[in-house]
């Protein structure tokens, strides 16, 4: 597995040039990149601690080895500061980790992203955006970092769209999909440590994922949850669709869902992750009555089918809760997952530094 | 394709069906693998909405290009 590691130099002797250049070269996702300068390129692996040669993950279905020297060279291109690259690495080694199936998400029609959730002190120590405008645009941390993915995902793991990236609509998260957990500001336990991450540690979580779903609700903790479950509940989502199961005794596809709660966490003191997580679980949910009028269940609505409901995810766990987005009013954003958790599942990794 | 490409590399008759709006991603696998005059068989898009009547009838009408491909003959 070889076939990633060529390595391409060129003289460019002014930046239009270069730019025009990284065009014709197929290496972008349609915004102007960075030249990846061989100077660049070695302060990024240095930022990162890494060598050149170091594997970071492999995707044997497309004959590529992932090398830090290539997550540096996208990183400089997608236009982050090297000080992001130990951020940027932590979520290639998350993506290109086995539970993750790259190939899935990557390749699948159904349009994936990667949302990249930071959490930890690295948050603050690079200022990645976890409030007002949670997925953009304007923070360069968060812009940078999360098309840095994307260009490792097109460049380095060949999810060349049209070729190998089937995508039918894709979204606008493909460009960049980056937040951060805004946990200094609540009682609540942040994503990294209900995974098994200390305070004191940074990690990255990676979901592949549709585009965000806003909710607009202002009111009662229960309230705001009654509108988030209802819109997850959606039928015509990765979940509640039948093909492709994760377990057949379910009849649709149950996979993992990420919901991002804003505003002032004082609203929720009565309120845990778990509790949350609870309250969501047991009314993500749709009758069989609904499922068969959308064709996702074979068959004609039989009496029972409106009270028959179905879970769209399978365990409370299975609801990925994110305290982020402007402290302006309580806005949330339901996210479900690309398929089933067979699929491809959220993986957690360090930010080695 | 990976899985039919690599079957047949493991000395085991494989035959690979795609619908016809993979073509170019089907072609680009089998080249990225070494394997560009693997043979495979393309069938209208798409397949996921189909019953299991339609299915079968659809299966059925690839059966003789399944057999050709599988015996060599």
């Amino acid at each position: 597995m070889t076939s990633s590691n060529e390595t391409t130099t060129a003289n460019w002797d002014d930046i239009f040039n270069a730019v025009e250049a990284l065009y014709d070269l197929g290496w972008t996702d349609g915004l102007p990149i960075l030249p990846p300068t061989t100077d660049k390129v070695a302060e990024f692996l240095a930022a990162g601690g890494r060598d050149g040669a170091e594997i970071v993950g492999e995707l044997p279905e497309r004959r590529r080895e992932i090398t830090a020297e290539k997550v540096a060279a996208n990183a400089v291109m997608a236009g982050c500061r090297p000080e992001y690259m130990p951020v940027v690495l932590a979520a290639a080694e998350a993506m290109l980790a086995p539970p993750f199936n790259l190939v899935g998400p990557s390749s699948s029609m159904g349009g994936a992203a990667v949302l990249v959730i930071v959490n930890g002190p690295v948050v603050q120590e690079l200022g990645i955006n976890s409030r007002n405008n949670l997925f953009g645009p304007g923070n360069r941390a968060n812009s940078t970092i999360g098309r840095a993915v994307r260009l490792i995902l097109m460049n380095a793991c060949a999810a060349i769209p049209g070729l190998y990236d089937r995508s039918v609509i894709g979204h606008p998260g493909k460009f960049s999909y980056c937040i951060a957990e805004a946990e200094t500001e609540t009682h609540w336990t942040p994503l990294h440590m209900e995974r098994g991450f200390s305070a004191g540690q940074s990690a990255v979580t990676v979901f592949a994922s549709e585009a965000p779903r806003q909710v607009r609700s202002v009111g009662r903790p229960e309230a705001i949850l009654y509108a988030i479950a209802d819109v997850a509940s959606s039928l015509g989502t990765s979940l509640s669709t039948s093909g492709s199961v994760g377990d057949p005794a379910a009849g649709i596809r149950q996979g993992e869902t990420v919901v991002t709660i804003a505003g002032n966490s004082g609203l929720w003191r009565d309120w845990t992750k778990a509790s949350v997580k609870e309250f969501l679980h047991s009314r993500i949910r749709r009758s069989v009555a609904d499922f068969k009028r959308a064709q996702v269940f074979p068959g004609d609505v039989e009496p029972g089918d409106e009270e028959r409901m179905v879970p769209l995810t399978a365990s409370p766990e299975d609801i990925l809760v994110v305290f982020a987005g402007g402290e302006e009013s309580n806005m949330s954003s339901v996210i479900p997952s690309w398929g089933p958790k067979v699929g491809s599942t959220s993986v957690t990794r360090e930010v080695r530094r | 394709m990976h899985d039919g490409i690599h079957v047949e590399k493991a000395g085991l008759p494989s035959a690979t069906i795609c619908t016809d709006r993979f073509i170019p991603t089907a072609r680009g696998m089998a080249k990225m693998w070494g394997a560009e005059e693997y043979p495979t068989i393309f069938t209208e898009h798409p397949i996921e909405n189909l019953d299991r009547g339609q299915l079968r009838e659809r299966a059925e009408g690839l059966a003789t290009e399944v057999v050709t491909i599988l015996t060599g003959s």
